[in-house]
């Protein structure tokens, strides 16, 4: 009981460092105020909830689901190519809001309200995961590879261009390069990852209603990012167990689930806001937030 | 005649959209960041009402005037243990955004844990039938909201423009260096402003509480709207997101006739997202937005 209680945590943090990391390449490295990632986790759940329905290959359609979210991710930079600041940070919520409001109300292809349920667990060429453990597994090695792929990426000549778009927009463009075309790839990879945790978090929980993509879990990712420290993926990986795990103490106290709820969002809403007043670096940043 | 009864929806509906971005426009307009927490600030001061008229059986005006000093001291403390603690270390904007959402679900969070997550009514006012008034159905307590909303727009436009207080808020708006060689206090004008903003927010919290049920996840959904209002008409100017929160009314009144009404909300998101992209000074806004 105890242990598939632990490898359901696990499970957990595995989409949440995937949301995170992937975060952190737009935020962190790039200084693109996305409030919006929730939308391209949703997104990635429910291309890969109705593809697999419709009898897609769950390989093509855990693809088509980063995809699909990368294309999200590329509009909505080119929509909002002219805003800095605060104006970014809410017009990306607002395509948020938008993306939600279209999972609740194109009834005839998202179900709405109603959510999508059964959804299958992930089949390779005729192999299909039968168990938790199994999923564990499977997990673990889509966020090692994301894990590589961002740190590859967050290290490589384009990773300290995109540093330095965020550093100084103006002073690169100067030396010639294209800074929109980098923040376009940046939000692009951003997306795609959280497309695919989205995949993995509706092929495990098998149900996906529009309430699991509501701005609450925005405010999630977005602390383990701050927590963790910008423009640090050791950061995200690490703030993720640690946002992650705080909560699931209480229920050693055995607090009946209508206090739970509330209260995990009080936890995660005082660590923001502490972090914001005490250390705005996070654990591992090297950068503040700007 | 469904038109005129749509119109008058659209009033009622957008009284309460422009109380909530008043406010907060006013807050914006003072400090120029985005509290966006302002919309929990409505939903604490409906429960504070409840919870002195329902629970505690004090006598009704004596408990609005409660819900209106708790609205004002909890605004208050807001920016002074959180924004300005955060504004003297030069914290950006985003920082004070991402804050004040923390705020945001700190509250709604809280009144879940206090009351309970079942839905609430006040019970002043007992629901009563609509009056027919030239074929148009509107009952006693949505003509109260129209009113009281009208009267306490016109009260602000005149306290900001004829009043010594209103015209040093207003300095400090318009440029804040220059407010403070003319030796205007721009700490206590930002404290009037967070006071007056919450102030509002208490009176809209109170007019809403009457009007609907109360549930803890109201005031996100509040500030939504209000936000989208304030960003419609302009986020700079009080009158512009008063204006603005009325178009919204319209439009989400109106829109519904031809599209199925659970796109109401819809509707304004699709709102704020156009005007954020394309326009967002808004309406009456001044320049400077797209910083």
């Amino acid at each position: 009981m105890i242990e598939a209680y632990f490898v359901h945590i696990l499970i957990l943090v595995c989409i949440y460092v995937i949301l995170a990391v992937s975060l952190n390449i737009a935020l962190g490295y790039t200084g693109l105020l996305n409030m919006g990632h929730i939308a391209f986790f949703g997104i990635g759940a429910y291309t890969s909830a109705l593809l697999t329905k419709a009898g897609t290959p769950y390989i093509i359609a855990l693809f088509a689901a980063g995809i699909l979210a990368s294309l999200m991710g590329c509009i909505l930079v080119y929509a909002t190519r002219k805003l800095k600041g605060d104006y970014l940070a809410l017009a990306t919520l607002g395509f948020s809001f938008v993306v939600y409001s279209l999972m609740l109300n194109w009834t005839s292809l998202t179900r709405g309200a109603l959510g999508i349920p059964g959804i299958s667990k992930p089949c390779f060429f005729g192999l299909c995961i039968a168990n938790n453990n199994e999923f564990l597994v499977f997990a673990l090695i889509i966020t090692a590879l994301t894990v590589f792929i961002i740190y590859r990426i967050a290290n490589s000549n384009f990773g300290r261009l995109l540093q330095a778009a965020r550093d100084d927009e103006l002073g690169l463009r100067v030396l010639g390069k294209n800074t929109f075309k980098l923040k376009m790839k940046s939000m692009m990879i951003s997306a795609f990852f959280a497309g695919i945790a989205g995949s993995l978090f509706a092929h495990y929980i098998s149900y996906i209603d529009p309430g699991s993509f509501m701005m609450n879990e925005v405010i999630l990712v977005f602390t383990i990012v701050i927590v963790g420290g910008l423009a640090s993926i050791r950061g995200s990986i690490v703030a993720t167990f640690i946002i992650i795990i705080i909560p699931e103490l209480l229920r050693l106290v055995a607090l009946p689930s209508s206090i739970l709820g509330p209260a995990r969002q009080i936890i995660y809403a005082v660590i923001l806001i502490a972090i914001l007043l005490l250390r705005p670096k996070g654990l591992f940043g090297r950068i503040d937030l700007e | 005649m469904i038109f005129v009864q749509l119109l008058v929806n659209s009033l009622i509906i957008g009284s309460i959209y422009a109380l909530v971005a008043s406010g907060f426009s006013l807050i914006y307009s003072t400090n120029k960041f985005m509290h966006f927490a302002h919309g929990v600030m409505v939903a604490v001061s409906a429960y504070l009402l409840f919870l002195t008229f329902d629970l505690l059986h004090i006598s009704f005006w004596i408990s609005c005037i409660l819900t209106l000093i708790g609205a004002a001291i909890l605004g208050l403390g807001t920016y002074r243990l959180l924004y300005l603690p955060l504004q003297n270390r030069k914290s950006s904007n985003v920082i004070l955004l991402i804050a004040s959402v923390g705020i945001l679900i700190l509250f709604e969070n809280l009144l879940l844990l206090i009351f309970g997550a079942d839905i609430k009514t006040i019970g002043f006012i007992s629901v009563s039938k609509g009056m027919e008034f030239a074929g148009v159905i509107i009952t006693p307590l949505q003509a109260i909201i129209i009113l009281t909303s009208i009267i306490i727009f016109i009260a602000l436009w005149l306290f900001m423009n004829y009043t010594k207080l209103g015209r040093n808020m207003r300095a400090v708006s318009d440029n804040k260096e220059l407010a403070n060689i003319i030796g205007i206090n721009h700490r206590a004008v930002a404290d009037l402003s967070f006071i007056l903003g919450s102030v509002l927010a208490g009176i809209a919290g109170i007019l809403i509480g009457l009007e609907q049920n109360l549930a803890p996840t109201m005031g996100m959904n509040l500030i939504i709207k209000g936000f989208t209002g304030a960003i419609i008409g302009g986020i700079t100017s009080v009158p512009g997101s008063v204006i603005g929160s009325y178009i919204l009314g319209i439009a989400e009144n109106y829109g519904i006739w031809w599209l199925p009404s659970e796109y109401k909300d819809a509707i304004a998101f699709v709102l704020l997202f156009i005007f954020l992209l394309f326009k967002p000074n808004g309406l009456f806004g001044k320049k400077g937005g797209r910083t």
